[in-house]
């Protein structure tokens, strides 16, 4: 049964940029690039790497959308590298952080414009901002069921199998399609390393690109892309970056104030 | 003023994440002079409606029976455009977080994740989160109502009691969907031994300092108090002290939990390349200039043998 | 007493003239199968891509004369020393006296006279002839009792030793018969020969040794026709390709070695980008696998190997080989049958079938044979020790590379922490993800400039990943920065704008990431006019050296161990205070045998201890890696097969204090490695940087009461 899939990806900032690195702009309430890189997020690349291993088991087709700055054509390149169909760029000419509201409607609209599909997969979450909700909210527009924190999918009997984690163990999940599903990492969904040839090829393969004007969204409100929430205010905190060695007259007292710290530091989880 | 809502899960019981949802939602009313409501999802136990009770001016019971995704969104949803509340507060579960931006946009509400902090200004409600993996805070004004907000619940502190209430205790009136496109068949609870080290929130991790296999085993009673898992630095695992699965570090797992308390561990660059994601490491060391303790939010500078015993019999009496 | 310049002897004696045809008879068959043996493999070479091999003609003669002539490097071991020796200067003596034979006979010069004949043609060629006697025997004997694990012992091998050792001792029994039957007055020239000749004459009467003489002379005909035959189809083939082998080696460095791909042509091409078959290999690489000699060198120093790993580099070339020689066309995607043309007797419509196939269908050689497993090809750490040890300059090395390049570009199929550090260089420009370090924390403190905020800097001080972002060598690039400083020395470093110079990516096989860093590198130098480079770690170093003047980085490279060396040379470095440690030396691959410095950090040493450094017994081009190289620090080897541990066990075994290294690779690696192993004894990693610095120091403090 061929599985007509989307795959909605973002870049985002690496996330690896050492702390000492890091700097944010008070005034734009972003984070200031640096020498840094920009990096698809990791959790997309899961979610692309299980809609490829669904796709190689069911055949069908990947279509990987990303609304984002020129830049992200370069997540784009990198999806088509590892063998997705097709790619769409949606251009954020707005706000470089829209809220995710916003960033769900745009997609929602594309993938109508898209006409058919059987199942929409997402990262759980984005390493930058880490909204958590743009799944949940997509599947609000699109108006269908939705799944998170997946790790498996498979073909099930009347739809798909999905094996998701949950706060004590995992639980499996019998859909229908369509859907929206929000993909979290295991080890069977290591996004795949793409070969050079077709990291090279993909500079050769067509890309579509759409403006919020073709999709027929309200442009100047997700241009805006604060209609949901905005942010007010974004700031490094201060910490304190040298381990402090807990002191104490004795042994017990030190141990006392370790132990202290520890609860601390786990009972805030 | 319209009511805040918690929303809590009867399998959870009034645990420390319930409790804490609960107090920032007492505090939240009491900014924007509502109601406190609780709406427990399940079957509660009387211990837990009575906790409840305790902390909530009003007290809804939704038992619609197991968890069922698209179920259990409905219901809420009928619960809370019944009430039409201020804000809706949630804990940080997995279930919570996949109904929570779903909800608020079924009440044309905002949603907002891992709340650190919540502020009631000019009306609006304001989130504090922290960002970009912890290198930053942001603060979210959230624009339409009902705020719905899932907090990072431990790190708020209780609802005071209020012992004197008599607070109503009633169940809620659904008209829920028969069918639904997804339908949970399987539900696996997994020890916490059984657990990925690489989804693990606590990790007690030994290193060869340690000297030998048996110190393992105190390490082990360290890590029940804490529900952590086990890990190890290469070293150890090379001596054939622990498996191989435990090794952490370059060549082994990435690990990312809330505490990493590193045990005899030196902190080579290959280690500290597999903790680069924890968001708290601590360490046991007898050597002040070990590596390790560059990486360390707090640390000991002793000798394991002293250091573990006592340990394990404070944080028992601490967790008492 | 006779004249002793008339003295000669007949050629033919003993031999009717008649049957002198049949001899020259199996000369030519002879000559002429020797010859197809050797066309035959010439033409399987040419179905390899080119190579530009036979340019600077007067230093390839010179090479040759080193190593061919002279053998400089077969005899570095000692069992070859001396029988190689004796049976290769045994047949070119004898080969002479044959020539001289041929000249006095078939040209009719009389050469084969007087003293000449009785110097060489007599005592010489019986002394050689004895020679190549003892030399089969010594080899034999290595074969049969010593038997060193780097041999293969094959049926072949002995048949080879066993027809010497036969060529030669009826080469003696037909000199020795002749002498005693014609009862020749020279005979004691021959002194081999005249004993036998004694011997015999004791049990055989003359007629009865002119007979045998002719049974000699005939079965020897035979043996040497049939060995010449039979030679280029084996081993021996040696004898014409290692001397062509050596002419046509590799000019320069062993870290100049890899390959260079054009990435893009391959892509139009659709040809496979790195080796995937023996079609992607140059004609050089196929004349390698007929060049080996079966000697093992290079397994026997190949550290992988030496741990206990499958990687053998001897296998690598001689399983290709015998795959090319099993399937000399299918191998390169030819069509079956031995000539195109030949066959089409067999009717018009096989000619379908003989369109040629695209070399992308010719047979995979990676995991087909044992010897090219992926997990082999995995355990290379690209030290050279392999190339350098080989006799007749095979390069195995870049083989391997080749290979590697094919699994990581074409397949993605690569270990996965591996996987990891080459993510990690395409997004963050450096390998080691998970580093909490920034580019430029070493300098805090240090008054250490960037390139865009000095305007006069001299050199530019290359950092690079493993100085900069693993912790432990932080204090190397810190010591090395304010050496420099000390010194006078006016240099920059480019800080965050630094970025890996790709010689783990290119030694892992990904030539593309490879190359956008060295175009992305060498742009940003050349912008900023740099000259002059010093180097901390030899990786880069080699890269700068012998790989980025391709990208149009041509710069004056030095390794910090030279440069320091170099400010020591000239005064302004002036240490005092010396370390009274026990220190030993080793040498990081990439400084050493790739680049030829062994001495600049030596002289480090030297300056900054009070003892003469301990020399190890694998040191200089004879190094033994530490197993950092081709981007093994980044996967975890078994935990008993691990190259780190024996190179500290080896540096152990010296009772040294401090091992002394230049490398950060090698002080993370052998730091590891030592710890595992050293117990409670205190053995310390250093760099010679950190060792002057401490010298240094030292004396600045005393040598403040002196200024
Ligand atoms: C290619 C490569 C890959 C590697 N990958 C990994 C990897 O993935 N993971 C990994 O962990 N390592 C890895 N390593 C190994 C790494 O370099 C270190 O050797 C290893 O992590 C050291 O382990 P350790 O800290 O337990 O031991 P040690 O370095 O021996 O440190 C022991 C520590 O214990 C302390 N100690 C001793 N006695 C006591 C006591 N009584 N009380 C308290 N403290 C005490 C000491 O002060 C010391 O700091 C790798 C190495 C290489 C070369
Ligand atoms: S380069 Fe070194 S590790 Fe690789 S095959 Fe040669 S000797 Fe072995
Ligand atoms: S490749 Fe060279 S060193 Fe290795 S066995 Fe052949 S001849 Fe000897």
């Amino acid at each position: 049964m061929p599985v007509n899939i989307i795959v909605c990806v973002k870049q985002i900032l690496d996330p690896e940029i050492p702390s000492r690195d890091f700097r944010v702009d008070a005034e734009q309430r972003e984070a200031v690039r640096g020498a840094a890189n920009l990096v698809t997020n990791i959790f997309c690349e899961n979610a692309l790497e299980t809609a490829l291993q669904l796709k190689e088991k069911s055949g069908g087709k990947i279509t990987v959308i990303s609304y984002g700055a020129d830049s992200t054509e370069d997540a784009l390149r990198k999806a088509l590298a590892m063998k997705a169909d097709a790619a769409i760029h949606i251009l954020n000419d707005g706000q470089a952080h829209p809220d995710p509201l916003s960033v769900a409607q745009v997609l929602a609209a594309a993938i109508r414009k898209l006409g058919e599909f059987d199942v929409v997969m997402l990262g759980r979450e984005s390493g930058d901002w880490g909204v958590g909700q743009t799944a949940g909210l997509l599947a609000e527009e699109l108006g269908v069921a939705a799944v998170a924190f997946v790790d498996k999918v498979e073909i099930g009997a009347d739809g798909l199998q999905l094996k998701r984690q949950t706060d004590v163990g995992y639980e499996r999940v019998a859909a229908t399609m369509p859907l929206v599903i929000s993909i979290t990492n295991d080890e069977h969904n290591v996004p795949r390393i793409p070969k050079t040839r077709d990291v090279m090829m993909s500079f050769r393969q067509p890309l579509t690109k759409w403006t919020l004007e073709d999709l027929g969204v309200n442009a100047a409100e997700v241009r805006a892309g604060n209609h949901y929430y905005a942010v007010v205010d974004l700031f490094i905190p201060v910490q304190e970056l040298n381990c402090e060695f807990v002191d104490g007259d004795t042994l017990e007292a030190r141990v006392e104030k370790f132990a202290q710290r520890i609860i601390e530091v786990t009972g805030s989880m | 003023m319209n009511d805040v809502i918690i929303s809590l899960f009867a399998s959870a019981g009034y645990d420390r994440a319930a409790q804490g949802v609960a107090g920032a939602g007492r505090r939240l009313a009491a900014d924007c002079g509502a109601q406190l409501h609780a709406v427990i999802i399940g079957a509660p136990d009387a211990a837990m409606k009575a906790a409840v009770a305790a902390v909530a001016d009003a007290v809804t019971i939704a038992d619609i029976g197991d968890y069922q995704t698209e179920i259990c969104l409905s219901a809420l949803t009928q619960i809370c455009k019944t009430l039409a509340p201020q804000a809706v507060l949630l804990s940080n579960d997995f279930y919570s977080q996949e109904l929570a931006p779903r909800l608020a946009h079924r009440l044309g509400g905002s949603a907002v994740a891992d709340g650190l902090a919540l502020n009631l200004v000019e009306g609006k409600v304001r989130v504090n989160r922290s960002v970009y993996g912890g290198k930053a805070m942001a603060t979210i004004e959230l624009q339409r109502s009902p705020a719905v907000v899932w907090l990072r619940a431990r790190a708020f502190d209780p609802a005071p009691l209020r012992p004197e209430a008599t607070t109503a205790i009633q169940p809620a009136t659904l008209d829920l969907p028969t069918r639904v496109s997804t339908t949970i068949i399987e539900r696996k609870v997994e020890a916490g031994d059984e657990a990925r080290l690489e989804d693990a929130k606590v990790i007690v991790s030994g290193g060869r300092g340690l000297g030998s296999p048996e110190p393992f085993n105190e390490l082990q009673k360290l890590a029940n108090i804490l529900g952590a898992q086990m890990a190890a630095s290469r070293a150890a695992c090379d001596a054939g002290w622990v498996p191989p699965s435990w090794q952490v570090g370059q060549t082994g797992k990435k690990v990312a939990p809330g505490l990493y308390l590193a045990v005899a561990i030196h902190g080579a660059s290959q280690h500290l390349a597999g903790i680069s994601d924890a968001k708290n490491i601590a360490a046991i060391n007898i050597d002040k200039d070990a590596p390790i303790f560059k990486q360390c939010r707090f640390g000991i500078v002793e000798d394991y043998r002293k250091v573990v015993p006592l340990l394990i019999a404070r944080l028992n009496a601490l967790k008492k | 007493m006779m004249n002793p310049e008339l003295a000669t002897r007949e050629v033919f004696w003993n031999i009717p003239h008649s049957l002198v045809w049949v001899m020259y008879l199996m000369f030519v068959a002879s000559m002429a199968v020797a010859a197809y043996g050797i066309y035959r493999r010439v033409q399987i070479w040419r179905r390899g891509l080119s190579a530009k091999r036979f340019d600077r003609p007067l230093e390839r003669l010179k090479l040759l004369l080193k190593h061919s002539a002279a053998q400089q490097r077969t005899v570095r071991e000692k069992y070859a020393a001396i029988f190689h020796t004796f049976i290769y200067t045994g047949f070119i003596v004898l080969a002479l006296a044959t020539t001289v034979v041929a000249i006095e006979y078939d040209l009719g010069l009389p050469v084969m006279q007087g003293r000449f004949y009785l110097y060489f043609q007599s005592f010489i060629v019986d002394v050689f002839g004895v020679l190549v006697l003892i030399g089969v025997g010594i080899a034999l004997y290595r074969r049969a009792i010593v038997k060193p694990r780097k041999l293969v012992y094959t049926d072949e091998a002995t048949l080879i030793l066993t027809a010497i050792f036969l060529m030669a001792l009826t080469g003696f029994l037909v000199e020795g018969w002749r002498i005693g039957a014609t009862d020749e007055v020279w005979g004691k020239w021959s002194p081999f020969g005249y004993l036998l000749a004694q011997a015999s004459a004791a049990m055989l009467s003359r007629n009865a040794m002119r007979a045998a003489h002719f049974g000699a002379w005939w079965t020897h005909a035979v043996l040497v026709f049939g060995f010449i035959a039979w030679s280029p189809f084996t081993k021996m083939a040696h004898v014409v390709f290692a001397p062509l082998n050596i002419y046509t080696a590799s000019l320069r460095p062993t870290g100049a070695a890899l390959k260079n791909l054009d990435i893009e042509k391959a892509m139009e091409s659709g040809a496979p980008l790195g080796v995937k078959s023996l079609a992607q290999f140059t004609w050089k690489d196929l004349a390698d696998f007929d060049a080996c000699t079966e000697c093992g060198r290079c397994t026997g120093v190949c550290p992988a190997h030496t741990v206990g790993k499958e990687l053998s580099p001897r296998d690598i070339i001689l399983d290709l080989q015998k795959f090319m020689h099993a399937n000399p066309r299918a191998a390169f995607g030819l069509p079956n049958g031995n000539s195109s043309n030949g066959n089409s007797a067999n009717g018009g419509d096989q000619a379908a079938s003989r369109k040629p196939q695209a070399a992308s269908e010719a047979l995979p050689i990676i995991g087909a044979l044992a010897a090219t497993s992926p997990a082999a090809l995995w355990q290379c750490t690209t030290c050279g020790a392999c190339m350098e040890a080989c006799p007749v300059f095979i390069e195995q090395m870049p083989k391997i590379v080749d290979m590697r390049r094919f699994l990581v570009m074409e397949e993605a199929d690569f270990p996965d922490t591996m996987a990891d550090a080459v993510t990690s260089m395409e997004t963050r420009g450096h390998p080691f993800k998970g580093t909490q370090s920034t580019r430029v924390d070493w300098t805090e403190g240090l008054q250490v400039q960037t390139m865009a905020e000095a305007k006069d800097a001299e050199v530019l001080f290359w950092v690079g990943c493993g100085g900069a972002l693993i912790e432990r060598n932080q204090k190397t690039v810190r010591a090395t920065a304010q050496l420099l400083h000390k010194a006078g020395v006016k240099f920059a470093i480019l800080g965050r704008e630094e970025k890996c110079t790709g010689d783990p990516a290119r030694r892992i096989g990904n030539e593309f990431l490879f190359e956008m860093l060295a175009k992305e590198n060498t742009e940003k130098l050349n912008h900023y006019g740099v000259k002059k480079i010093i180097t901390s770690c030899p990786h880069c170093f080699n890269t700068f050296r012998n790989e980025y003047p391709q990208y149009g980085g041509e710069y004056e490279v030095f390794h910090h161990s030279e440069y320091l060396a170099k400010l020591v040379d000239e005064g302004r470095l002036a240490p005092l205070e010396k370390n009274d440690k026990k220190i030993t030396f080793h040498d990081p691959c990439y400084l050493g045998r790739h680049n030829g410095v062994f001495d600049a950090p030596r002289q480090l040493v030297q300056i900054a201890a009070r003892n003469a450094p301990i020399e190890m017994a694998q040191s200089r081009e004879n190094g033994f890696c530490c197993g950092g190289g081709g981007g093994m620090s980044f996967i975890d080897e078994p935990k008993d097969q691990r190259v780190n541990q024996e190179r500290a066990r080896q540096i152990l075994a010296t009772g040294a204090d401090i091992v002394a290294v230049g490398c950060p690779f090698c002080t993370t690696m052998l730091e590891d490695g030592i710890n595992a192993r050293k117990g409670d004894r205190d053995v310390r990693v250093m760099d010679v940087a950190e060792l002057l610095w401490q010298a240094v120091q030292d004396s600045t403090t005393n040598g403040a009461n002196k200024n």
